[in-house]
């Protein structure tokens, strides 16, 4: 069914659910502030105990001496260190196959925060959650922190030396030795691989990812005679098509796709708008699937039907397996439009079956776009890996012909379907080593442990693209007693090339590399140091590459039989990578755990999505009338696994859908959170496949004690219907009646969408709107500030909701920027989250299939705030320069400003979350680590990430987003001292900076050419503001959603 | 024709624009004199520091081109290599001492240099700047018991007391007259009465809850916290007798939020050279040496002095102690003052160097903090130093009479807000400052006097809470 009501949040939005509804008018759920974990209950007497205590206490606190501080210089300060002062030194975050070139900013000799490099043409300045989480698992207290034997998953110290011996003389006793690693872009880990190889000829590096693409890069050498990932223009492409490749959230590259995706989504105010037309084909949604025009939905086994459909429709055959028909219908429009886009087209796919990937390669081909959107010459590095090479490995541990095997950076004991297989396996080598900076799965299995550094402690280089290469840089002496693997793996080969007598001998390793096998490939530097200088300096050096025209094999036969066969099944499920933990390699990073799934919004943990129905009248209901937070036991061949059940819009009636990653056993803080899904994953030819059908599925009757979804939390002027009068009201003024105040029959703005061929009566509409808003905002008794705010600074943003793809970046980045603390899944679930910017996540449209827009939400710092009337201290009130700020130290916690505020974007401190000044008591409430003997923000390590320019906030305060007032400060006091006007460049919030395609724009208003202005006026009457027409004037304008869905709306 | 005119007078007039740029002044020698020269070579020019003292340098270079002068500022070495007379005696002279290149040097700006150093040399410092103009306000002010006022409190006292009585006494004459019997009430009966009892139960009340809020208040405030430090450093004699500048030391005091404290590096900048102290003699600047590992007797950097034991450490210093105190008092052998002087001035050593963590002497000296701000109140040096051009010694008082640091202002939030609200921002000097259209305007037409730090937001919450 089709809703012409608008945007809606959730089933309990539509259908008025009273809990919901109940929630929605007041910032905070009765229920959960009442929630008691059995320790709340308060009498008289322990009231005046708490009187008593806090008197004595308060007299003690005041007849204390206050404490002697030191205040400690450098012996010898270093030129370039000035205290107080951030340096900023170019590097590369890379995680087996994800690359972001980046900055790592750092204080006093830390890093602290991680901003993307610009200078890169790979990602552009983009970076994703991932990269901006980097900087907490250098603090992570579970890394292993010297080299050692291994017994029971834990590390006995050895020295490196001792170790060395040992290694060297298991690895000298002759036998086959076997590496096993992802991805790995480095040229110089390869040159070092080299020479081990070269010592232990007997060596095989065996590479996996943790999620595959071993078919793609197999289809490749089939069709094109080329072992690898291709570069794909997504800028060049006009007409998309994705069977389900998450290529904005984790396909391969996604920063360098969303950069290049996001270029033909932006319009215009005004003007004729172009954009490109995206089909997704996918069963659940996914985060590309929610930005796409179209969804296609296609059950997982169907997916080689609805390939061999595409290319049909487009070639003219017919023949290949059954496809429902609905999607039949809906792939022969989306051939047209193909058809139609004349070799400016693309489609991707994620599958995993080699000859749904020739299908792939032969429709693109048939369009043209080889060697237009896709091409050899600038492909990638970022996938080498082959799980088949992983099941001959497990034979031949099993045989017993690997007598020493090195783990490095891998994590097979859990992220392989046959993990089972493998550790049995594994357990036959006679000596096991691992370079791995955790206890995982594997490394408690193994019995040497040679940790590697952090990389950001690493030196190191990436070549994520042909001609492209990055460098890493470390930016803190490493904290531990830890090696980098390089080093271990020279060091064990006895290379002559490695100087062990340098200060840094991994170093000198990578200059002499790069002096010999890159400085000749350039004619800029005249000398290799000055060539390695700037390197370094830039973080990058890029070489034009040759192009590689290829041309399809014409030798390679298509046949139907050879995709997936659709099944018959009731139930299939799917199995997916989130863009917070990936396939748990992310898992233990909190940051990332705690930021919500954009489709779904769960956090800590991975959630079984299940499919919505409509009753056709009034009802729409969970599959099996299951709801959010129920048990279900899901059996696939034999394996049964308890999950926890998440209602999800746009998931494919008949499927499932669950989230690769969660279910660590080992290793950091990640562990306990979700279930492992890796057992369930099947194999088809030797790749793993990324669905299952016979599943079976029963509700236990159970639920989630502490489920934690953000979906209901902070939920701002929902509209509904109203249950008598059947017409769209504003439940948050239901209390006030229906009519007869102002505001109260207008129509909420909070979202605006519409079509790409309907745009101009959107821009009639919303100029109307803003006409309407502007004569109720002047009924007002309160003086106009604009003469107030004309002069010097005013602060604004714009956020591009086209742009917009919903990763999350931005939200991490605010975490790290802002010392946001990490309050853990019980909390969360308890609605105290802390986040300052969330992405809200509105659906509109059809029932069952809706499209989706995303709205980043943070403080609007309005002009006439709500808030700042309520307080009744003043700790919130107006800057002159249109921020509405907070002071801390002076909130004394009544929440009356989080109450007031129509976005609900105030977080309360409930608990000590950041333990600031900790009381034991507290300390129990706040997150602890399984494992842990204290807090986890109390550990001094884990306090190293805060950026020490924002306060740390205490229990029984309010914070919000502040538009990074640090910076703001910073970037003026910049100008002051240089004598010039204040620019763009000099003040950049953390969310824009870190945004992968440029939604996020934030300046000074009164200029004129500032680049907000020019972004604001360019979006014309499309800009609007989020509840323009209740007179709070926010700071922050959002464009409207524009969606370029085919006319026949499929 | 015309064209080519024109062009000539346009490089003329170029021509003598970049003249007027370039030629030398006293002013712009001050200036790079501070920059480049003060860290080794005495201001008053008169006294030797690292470098020989400077003044009649000319005098001395008279006998050659002005170029070899020029050349020797640049880069000496290459001078002393080449062999020039002049140039092997200062080095003989000065060796191991190396002076600074300073190849970017234009002549202009040399000349300029030499031009304010013999300005200084031949009328002295007439006009010192930093240390020097500080206010002289009288250091502990505020702490001096108010006599005055509790003299008058007693004395207005007494006098409404006395009136209390003239009023009894007037009021029974007019009893008296009207025929009634007088009233006659003793001390205790005025003393008793519920009007005199009442306002000394509100007198009381008032003065006691302003006393509380007012302690209150200053809680957690350190005014006039004066610990004491590892090392006895004297800012009078370095930044007063010495007028050296205080961002010579404090460096990040104009690009950092911190003024930092400098490290051990920079004190060897001047103490490499000066290895006693006039007052302290080797008592304090041995512990400079070692914390850093310098060897005052071979005049060098210990190499891998940071595996060094404390013996060894002990030994060398305790050698150079008695060493001087042997040359200071013309001695061959250490008499038993001496021995005694020696195990004194080690001890201190040890005191003020000795980590409690790793039991080393080697490494930073750790001063005690004096000037504690808040957690969550954000101050940057900077902002105040480079951008509001304020005199260190407006919050940090005379710093450079001062012995001993102490802190000299409140650090309240109300000592700030004062200053914010009085301070003149110097709004036409900085092009940063000209978005504020409508305070230009106003200034102009005289509407306006004065730009306040607190006009421009100086008063809001989140200029230092965030």
């Amino acid at each position: 069914m089709h809703n012409d009501n608008g945007i809606w949040v959730s089933t309990e939005d539509l259908m008025q659910d009273p809990n919901f509804l109940q929630n929605a008018e007041q910032e905070f759920s009765v229920e959960n502030i009442d929630q008691t974990d059995g320790q709340w209950s308060t009498n008289r007497r322990d009231f005046l105990k708490l009187l008593g205590f806090g008197l004595g206490a308060a007299t003690v606190a005041a007849s204390c001496e206050i404490p002697v501080k030191k205040a400690i210089p450098y012996v010898t300060k270093p030129a370039d260190i000035v205290p107080g002062v951030a340096n900023y030194f170019a590097s590369s975050f890379v995680q087996g196959g994800d690359y972001c070139a980046v900055l790592v900013k750092t204080r006093e000799g830390r890093p602290i925060k991680i901003e993307g490099n610009t200078l890169s043409s790979v990602t552009g300045g983009g970076t994703s959650a991932r990269a901006q989480a980097q900087v907490l698992s250098l603090y992570d207290t579970r890394r292993i922190k010297f080299a050692g034997n291994v017994k029971d998953a834990e590390v006995h110290q050895m020295n490196w030396a001792d170790l060395d011996k040992e290694i060297k003389s298991k690895l000298a006793a002759g036998g086959n030795i076997r590496i096993i690693a992802n991805s790995d872009m480095s040229p110089t880990s390869q040159r070092a691989l080299a020479e081990f190889i070269a010592k232990y000829p007997n060596t095989i590096v065996v590479r996996y990812d943790q999620v595959s693409s071993a078919a793609l890069i197999a289809a490749n050498n089939l069709c094109f005679g080329k072992s690898v990932v291709p570069a794909y223009h997504f800028d060049k492409a006009e007409v998309i098509v994705s069977f389900g490749a998450d290529f904005l959230g984790t396909w391969i590259s996604p920063v360098e796709f969303a950069r290049a995706y996001a270029q033909n989504r932006k319009i215009k105010g005004g003007a004729d708008n172009k954009m490109s037309r995206h089909y997704q084909v996918e069963s659940h949604m996914s985060l590309t699937g929610s930005n796409a025009d179209h969804r296609i939905l296609v059950k997982p086994s169907e997916q080689g039907a609805a390939i061999v459909a595409l290319y049909n429709a487009i070639s003219g055959n017919s023949g290949g397996p059954q496809l429902n028909e609905k999607a039949a219908e809906a792939i022969k429009k989306a051939a047209a439009d193909l058809k139609k886009a004349g070799g400016k087209s693309l489609v991707v796919s994620a599958s995993n079956n080699l000859m749904e990937q020739i299908y792939v390669n032969k429709i693109n081909d048939l369009l043209g776009n080889i060697n237009t959107t896709i091409e050899f010459g600038n492909f990638s590095n970022q996938r080498q890996g082959d799980e088949r090479q992983m099941a001959r490995l497990i034979e031949e541990m099993n045989g017993g012909q690997v007598n020493v095997a090195i783990v490095w950076g891998a994590n097979p004991a859990f992220d392989l379907p046959n993990a089972a297989k493998f550790k049995e396996a594994f357990s036959k080598v006679p000596t096991r080593i691992s370079f791995n900076t955790n206890v995982d799965e594997t490394t408690a299995l193994c019995n040497y442990s040679a940790p590697s550094h952090h990389q950001l402690e690493s030196w190191g280089d990436a070549n994520p693209k042909a001609g492209k290469y990055s460098l890493i840089q470390p930016t803190i002496a490493p904290l531990f007693q830890t090696r980098q693997a390089e080093h271990s793996l020279l060091e064990w080969a006895d290379s002559p090339n490695l100087d062990r007598n340098a200060e840094q001998p991994y170093y000198s390793y990578l200059v002499a590399h790069w002096s010999t096998a890159l400085f000749p490939k350039q004619t800029k530097y005249s000398t290799p140091s000055a060539f390695w200088d700037m390197s370094l300096h830039d973080g990058i050096f890029e070489i034009p590459t040759t192009e590689a025209p290829v041309s399809f094999n014409a030798g390679i036969s298509l046949n139907p039989d050879g995709v997936t066969k659709p099944s018959a099944s009731e139930l299939e499920i799917s199995f997916y990578e989130t863009v917070n933990i990936g396939n748990g390699q992310y898992a233990h990073n909190p940051w990332l755990q705690e930021m919500p799934d954009p489709v779904n919004r769960t956090v800590w943990g991975n959630y079984l999505s299940i499919p919505l129905e409509w009753d056709g009248v009034n009802n729409i209901n969970g599959w099996k009338d299951l709801n959010d937070g129920d048990n279900v036991e899901v059996e696939i061949a034999g394996n049964k696994m308890i999950c926890t059940v998440v209602r999800t819009f746009g998931q494919m009636r008949g499927t499932v859908s669950i989230a690769l990653g969660g279910g660590r056993e080992n290793g950091g803080c990640g562990v306990g959170y979700g279930v492992n899904v890796n057992p369930w994953l099947p194999m088809d030819g030797g790749m793993i496949q990324y669905y299952a059908t016979d599943v079976k599925l029963k509700p236990t009757g159970s639920r989630d004690k502490h489920f934690a979804s953000v979906q209901h939390h902070h939920t701002m002027g929902v509209k509904a219907m109203g249950k008598e009068e059947k017409a769209v009201i504003n439940v948050d003024e239901k209390s006030l009646g229906y009519k007869g105040f102002q505001g109260s029959l207008t129509n909420r703005s909070i979202i605006f969408q519409t079509n790409l061929n309907e745009l101009h009566k959107l821009e009639e509409e919303m100029e109307e709107f803003h006409k309407e808003s502007k004569h109720l905002n002047e009924q007002t008794l309160y003086p106009n500030y604009s003469e107030f705010f004309g002069t010097g600074l005013k602060w604004g943003m714009y956020v591009d909701l086209n742009a917009c793809i919903g990763c999350g970046a931005c939200q991490i980045a605010c975490v790290s920027e802002n010392n946001v603390p990490v309050v853990g899944k019980k909390e969360v679930a308890r609605h105290h989250e802390m986040t300052w910017l969330r992405i809200d996540r509105y659906f509109y449209g059809d029932f069952e299939n809706p499209h989706v827009v995303y709205q980043p939400m943070m403080c609007q710092h309005c002009d006439n705030a709500p808030c700042e009337n309520v307080c009744p201290v003043n700790a919130t009130n107006h800057s002159m320069e249109g921020i509405n700020q907070m002071a801390y130290n002076r909130c004394i916690g009544t929440r009356y400003c989080a109450n007031n505020c129509p976005f609900k974007v105030r977080r309360f401190n409930w608990l000590d979350y950041t333990t600031a000044d900790t009381w034991p008591s507290n300390e129990e409430r706040v997150f602890w680590a399984e494992g842990d003997d204290k807090p986890y923000y109390a550990d001094d390590l884990v306090r190293m990430v805060l950026n020490p320019d924002v306060t740390v906030r205490s229990r029984g305060v309010i914070e919000k987003c502040s538009f990074c007032i640090q910076r703001i400060q910073e970037g003026k006091l910049t100008a002051k001292r240089e004598n010039r006007a204040i620019l763009d460049n000099d003040v950049r919030s953390a969310c824009q900076t870190a945004c992968p395609t440029g939604a996020i724009v934030f300046g000074n208003l009164n200029n004129p050419e500032s680049e907000v202005n020019k972004a604001r006026n360019n979006a014309g009457a499309f800009a609007y503001q989020v509840l323009e027409e209740i007179n709070v004037r926010p700071g922050v304008e959002y464009s409207a959603k524009v969606r370029n869905t085919n006319e026949g709306n499929i | 024709m015309l064209l080519k005119r024109i062009c000539w007078v346009l490089l003329l007039a170029l021509l003598a624009t970049a003249n007027s740029f370039a030629a030398p002044t006293k002013e712009a020698g001050k200036e790079l004199f501070t920059a480049n020269c003060a860290s080794c070579h005495n201001k008053n020019m008169k006294d030797n520091l690292t470098g020989p003292a400077l003044g009649g340098v000319e005098e001395r270079w008279a006998a050659f081109p002005k170029k070899d002068l020029y050349s020797w500022i640049r880069n000496s070495q290459a001078l002393v290599s080449s062999g020039h007379p002049r140039a092997t005696e200062l080095w003989n002279k000065w060796k191991p001492v190396l002076m600074s290149n300073f190849p970017g040097l234009t002549d202009e700006q040399i000349e300029s240099t030499l031009m304010y150093i013999d300005d200084v040399y031949k009328n002295g410092n007439k006009k010192p700047d930093g240390p020097q103009t500080g206010t002289t306000e009288e250091k502990k002010a505020g702490s001096e018991f108010p006599w005055l006022f509790v003299g008058m409190a007693l004395i207005l006292g007494l006098l409404a007391f006395a009136l209390m009585r003239i009023i009894d006494n007037l009021g029974n004459v007019a009893r008296v007259q009207a025929g009634d019997a007088p009233i006659q009430k003793t001390w205790l009966d005025t003393i008793y009465s519920k009007g005199f009892i009442a306002f000394t139960v509100f007198a009381v009340t008032l003065i006691f809850g302003y006393k509380t809020v007012d302690n209150a208040t200053k809680m957690g405030r350190t005014q006039n916290y004066q610990p004491s430090q590892p090392i006895k450093f004297s800012h009078k004699i370095h930044a007063g007798d010495n007028k050296i500048d205080c961002q010579y030391c404090h460096d990040s005091a104009r690009r950092s939020k911190a003024s930092s404290i400098p490290g051990s590096s920079t004190c060897m900048n001047c103490h490499a050279a000066i290895k006693k102290g006039t007052i302290s003699g080797t008592s304090e600047i041995t512990k400079i040496f070692a914390s850093i590992g310098f060897d005052p007797i071979a005049n060098n950097y210990i190499q891998g002095y940071e595996n060094w034991s404390e013996k060894q450490i002990e030994e060398l210093y305790k050698k150079w102690i008695g060493q001087e105190y042997m040359s200071a008092n013309s001695l061959t052998a250490l008499d038993e003052a001496g021995q005694h002087a020696v195990e004194n001035q080690w001890e201190g050593v040890v005191k003020a160097l000795k980590d409690d963590s790793n039991g080393k002497i080697q490494g930073p000296v750790e001063w005690v903090r004096i000037h504690n701000l808040a957690d969550h109140a954000y101050f940057n040096h900077a902002q105040h130093v480079s951008v509001g051009k304020i005199e260190c010694q407006k919050c940090h008082g005379p710093i450079q009479e001062m012995e001993e640091v102490y802190q000299y202002s409140t650090l309240g939030m109300g000592w700030c807000i004062t200053c914010h609200r009085q301070t003149e921002v110097k709004f036409t000097d900085n092009a940063y400052y000209n978005q504020y259209e409508r305070y230009h305007k106003e200034l102009k037409d005289g509407a306006r006097t004065k730009v306040t730090v607190a006009d421009i937001g100086g008063l809001e919450c989140q200029k230092c809470h965030y």
